[in-house]
């Protein structure tokens, strides 16, 4: 079993770090990357694709360096045909109205959070969009039982 | 691959290709005569499956796929050059590919035309709701009701599908029991046990009763449909009574009332099609409980009438068609194939004919087999179980069929054992219903053993009482008869069994019918091309 990717995209590396420490449960089934900028994440985007390690859920702030934002990466995931499965938060405090509007309607985001969040719903948001991912993508759900999300594996199996 | 797979993918493929050497004369495998290649490299081929269905490198259904190509590669008229054997008739690679046409495999599919329709249109949800209604708000009769209607669900859909529907609509009320109260393990546990023993009312509920269904035909005995559902649902009944029983034992339930509420399921969808679904389901189980007798169409046949009404309908579309459990079908597929190679090499009538069987006490060989078969099915899937032991036992049955004619024959022989791949249960990973309803957190390992290996046991002892009682008022008919027409039907195999130390003129019934069929079969092509 491959590890699926989780991509966790913040320009202050405190944040990343709490990120990463949020979604350590998820540890033995998932692997943690972190990138501190857009241009940084898609580049690391590019690469993971190119050695076909999957992406099942990215993380991203707003406000960053750089030309582009958050909502711009996000966007970008939502219209690669590469990324079609691969699930997205959008983790901020600076987002305005106009940019929330684009991070739904353009971004197709799944999640969105204010900071400072709550670890706990964090994790929960994430086990359940990666349960989406895994259950969406056709792998063996037996090898991720452990982590996956009661719900969407019931509402899955359901179907078959 | 992880590591741990690659590692039992090169011990399992070290010990199948070793099954290719090892010197079967020495063993007295054959007395006098010695395994021709093919032969040996079923064996080969079956140890593989074995390993391979145990250890799990890939996943079942993948292994299946590989028995059926690496069956037409090596031991078929179609096989590569180099392993084509002089002087030894090669199985037809038509009969390992028509595997996955067999006509159980299309009972099958109809079964799958009609749960996906179901639920599809909430036949399963709003059936559910009325059927529990009766059983009030009392929490011990709301488990009876849970257990009953799990079980009834499962004899039409997949187990998986039950257990995943019934423990959606359970999952809310769980999180409402104290959290001493013990009784939440009851009901998480009764979900998995009724999908399971559910299983095993109808040929089509899961995939061992078609691959035991298979090899009946395939030998010459005929089960119908209703047939089987006589014996079988009164079977899952009183199984499923016992398990009520006992599951209260354990955990004995505090909660004084109890309410199920079940979402998206607040009327019957009276919606033109969704009546279609109704009627055509309702036609199914008629036609099937019926029989061939009273309106002229074989089972498998009346399972392709859902395919053609929902197809042309739209009930269901291109990507319900697609979204099928295909691999299941593979899987079963793969066991048929296992059984094509060991019977149409000769192999079974070799292996037969230099084990002498038939002087085993048939009362050990029938329990033994069923207790083998137990165990084996707590610990790997039930439907490679089967696979692995069904066609290996049919032959062993039809070389036994007159000892074992007291006891039940040789359908009582396979009936139990695909009862007995289905009662295996204990564990998590035993079962997809199992691991889902561990997955909850409300159950126990230790009380999913205990109810497993009790539920197991009892199931397999009163599964035998239940045939031993058909066989005397000989519920499935005489089963000797077809022994003397077909065994001049088939010279080839018998030369190889002439030739064998303790000739058993028996074990020729089993590759004969399927090859009067087969010419029969390739008449019928060109006739729909004519129309």
């Amino acid at each position: 079993m491959a590890k699926i990717n989780i991509l966790c995209v913040d320009d202050q590396p405190e944040v990343l770090e709490t990120i990463t420490r949020d979604l350590q449960p998820l540890e033995n089934f998932f692997q943690i990357e972190t990138a501190d900028s857009v241009q940084d994440a898609k580049a690391l985007l590019q690469e993971l694709d190119g050695k076909s390690i999957k992406v099942g859920l990215v993380i991203s702030d707003h406000v960053m360096p750089g030309e582009e934002t958050g909502v711009d990466l996000l966007r970008f995931v939502d219209n690669d045909i590469r990324f079609a499965k691969t699930r997205k938060i959008l983790l901020t405090g600076q987002a305005g109205h106009t940019d929330t509007i684009r991070a739904i309607n353009e971004a197709h985001i799944d999640n969105y959070f204010d900071k400072p969040w709550d670890a706990a719903e964090l994790l929960k948001a994430a086990k359940k969009l990666l349960s989406k991912y895994v259950l969406d993508s056709g792998l063996d759900y037996e090898d991720y039982m452990k982590v996956l999300d009661l719900d969407e594996l019931l509402k899955s199996l359901k179907k078959g | 691959m992880t590591k741990a797979k690659f590692i039992k993918l090169i011990i399992a493929s070290i010990l199948a290709i070793a099954a290719l050497f090892v010197p079967y004369e020495a063993l007295g495998v054959d007395g006098a005569n010695t395994l021709n290649p093919i032969e040996i490299r079923v064996i080969a081929i079956f140890v593989m499956a074995a390993l391979f269905w145990i250890l799990q490198p890939f996943p079942i259904w993948s292994t299946s796929v590989l028995v059926i190509v690496l069956m037409i590669l090596t031991v078929s008229d179609s096989s590569l050059a180099m392993f084509k054997v002089e002087g030894v008739k090669a199985v037809s690679h038509k009969d390992i590919m028509g595997t996955f046409a067999n006509p159980i495999i299309m009972l099958f599919l109809g079964g799958f035309f009609l749960a996906a329709a179901a639920t599809k249109y909430r036949l399963d949800l709003n059936l559910a709701r009325v059927l529990l209604k009766p059983f009030g708000k009392n929490p011990k009769l709301v488990l009876l009701g849970l257990m009953m209607i799990t079980a009834v669900f499962s004899m039409f859909m997949s187990n998986t599908a039950t257990a995943a529907m019934m423990l959606a609509i359970l999952a809310p009320v769980l999180k409402l029991f104290d959290p001493d109260d013990r009784g939440k393990a009851a009901f998480a546990l009764a979900i998995p046990l009724g999908a399971n023993i559910g299983g095993m009312g109808t040929p089509i509920g899961t995939p061992p009763n078609a691959i035991a269904l298979g090899a009946l035909n395939e030998a010459g005995f005929q089960v119908s449909f209703g047939q089987w559902m006589m014996f079988g649902v009164p079977y899952v009944i009183i199984l499923m009574a016992i398990a009520w029983v006992l599951l209260m034992k354990i955990y004995p339930i505090k909660m004084k009332e109890m309410i199920l509420k079940i979402e998206g399921a607040d009327k019957f969808d009276t919606s033109p099609r969704a009546i279609i679904v109704y009627v055509v389901f309702a036609l199914c189980v008629v036609l099937w409980v019926t029989g061939k007798n009273v309106h002229g169409i074989n089972d498998n046949a009346i399972a392709m009438i859902p395919m053609a009404v929902f197809a042309l309908t739209g009930i269901i579309t291109k990507k319900d068609l697609n979204e099928m459990s295909w691999d299941v079908l593979w899987l079963v597929a793969g066991g048929f194939a296992l059984g094509v190679g060991l019977q149409k090499t000769g192999l079974a009538a070799h292996l037969i004919g230099s084990i002498p069987f038939d002087q085993w006490s048939p009362m050990v060989l029938m329990v033994g087999c069923g207790l083998i078969c137990l165990l084996m099915a707590n610990f790997m899937s039930h439907t490679s179980t089967a696979s692995l032991l069904v066609p290996i036992l049919a032959a062993v049955g039809v070389a036994c069929a007159d000892t074992l004619a007291p006891i039940g024959g040789v359908t009582a022989l396979l009936v139990a054992v695909a009862f007995a791949s289905s009662l295996g249960m204990s564990l998590p990973i035993s079962t997809p219903p199992n691991a889902m309803a561990h997955a909850t957190g409300y159950t126990d390992t230790a009380g999913m053993a205990k109810t497993g290996i009790i539920m197991g046991v009892v199931g397999l002892i009163i599964a035998y009482v239940m045939m031993f009682f058909l066989a005397k008022i000989n519920f499935f008919g005489d089963e000797t008869i077809k022994k003397p027409e077909t065994v001049a039907a088939k010279p080839a195999v018998e030369q190889v069994v002439s030739e064998a130390p303790k000739p058993v003129p028996q074990d020729t019934v089993v590759p004969a019918p399927a090859n009067v069929e087969l010419p029969a079969a390739n008449a019928e092509v060109p006739a729909p091309a004519a129309k």
